[in-house]
């Protein structure tokens, strides 16, 4: 499967007046309303909508998938108690995953996940095009797992940026960072992932943002 | 490795699918927090007059403690101190003595207030 986890839930929406199809930002909207005026139960349509993202967005974080429900679950817990200060202003996910985000930083920080140092982790002895199909899944999860391995401020963005499918806007609100100091941090991620691991891949750089992270200042 | 090979990994990520338990203990968590009574706050109007009252108290005991130790420590003599320095300085080094010791206690209660948060 090829997808990202806010994917399979689907973006936000707008209206969509022509068919009269109430949408998931309008769900979010009437169930945020219906559990302020003190209907508990509403919550549970935000978390049925919600809760493949936030729970592959703490995977994301911690690779590690009982903890990832844990810190999901504080998460919606949290948004439960702070409802009330969406201002409405952005969407109702942006606000949710810069929350989200949040839980999962402090979180992390107060319990860290056990990963290894970046010099610590083992590189493929051969080229990626030598590789089997099981060496390459396995060397995959490597580099996956080397993005925890990656400095506090250059591990947030690759994380966050990947769970956006590359939106590199959507990662810097998420983190209330300006776009260009997010692409600073990924474009030197990168350059710390390349580092690390030369022997993986062989083709020019050629991504959506390969570009775009090397502009812009921190 | 390059910016397209790391995009290539990094960007296909299996999706998780929460637990079939998942939705089911968050909403649990989130009718216990609808049901506990709402948290009590701190009671500032009966707090206020004792903070005042116990503010008044060590201010009145500090300048009380300063003006009877003042005298005495001014006609204690300073032996490590060579006699050019303390002829010219002995007031300067008692009030260093004093800032040292403001400094000494606003760490110790800054350490035991961390602690105490902790």
């Amino acid at each position: 499967m090829n997808t990202t986890a806010h994917n399979e839930a689907g973006p936000p929406t707008t209206n969509d007046a022509s068919s009269g199809t109430p949408t998931r930002a309008d769900a979010d909207l009437a169930d945020v309303e219906r559990v302020l005026a003190g209907e508990v139960g509403a919550f549970e349509g935000i978390v049925r909508r919600w809760q493949a993202p936030l729970v592959n967005m703490a995977w994301r974080y911690c690779r590690d998938r009982g903890r990832a429900e844990e810190l999901a679950q504080e998460a919606f817990v949290r948004a439960w108690r702070g409802l009330a200060t969406w201002r409405k202003e952005s969407s109702f996910s942006t606000w949710l995953f810069a929350l989200a985000a949040n839980v999962y930083r402090n979180e992390l920080k107060r319990f860290p996940t056990v990963t290894l140092a970046m010099e610590d982790i083992a590189e493929p002895a051969r080229e990626a095009d030598q590789l089997t199909k099981i060496e390459e899944r396995s060397h995959c999860e490597v580099v996956r797992r080397a993005v925890l391995a990656l400095p506090k401020r250059y591990r947030e963005p690759v994380v966050l940026f990947y769970f956006h499918d590359q939106d590199v806007a959507a990662a810097a609100r998420t983190m209330g960072l300006p776009e260009g100091t997010l692409k600073a941090r990924l474009s030197r991620a990168r350059e710390l992932l390349r580092r690390r691991f030369p022997k993986l891949g062989n083709g020019q750089a050629g991504s959506s943002v390969a570009g775009a992270g090397t502009e812009g200042g921190a | 490795m390059t910016d397209k090979r790391i995009d290539e990994i990094l960007g296909a990520e299996e999706a998780l699918v929460p637990t079939s338990g998942f939705l089911a203990s968050v909403m649990e968590r989130v009718r216990e927090e609808a049901a506990a009574p709402p948290p009590i706050p701190f009671p500032w109007k009966r707090a206020v007059p004792g903070l005042v009252v116990a503010a008044g108290v060590f201010g009145w005991a500090a300048v009380e403690f300063a003006r009877r130790m003042g005298p005495a420590m001014a006609t204690m003599k300073l032996p490590a101190a060579p006699v050019h320095l303390a002829a010219g300085a002995s007031g300067p080094l008692e009030q260093a003595g004093w800032v040292v010791a403001a400094a000494a206690v606003s760490m110790i209660s800054w350490v035991l207030a961390r602690r105490m948060a902790s």
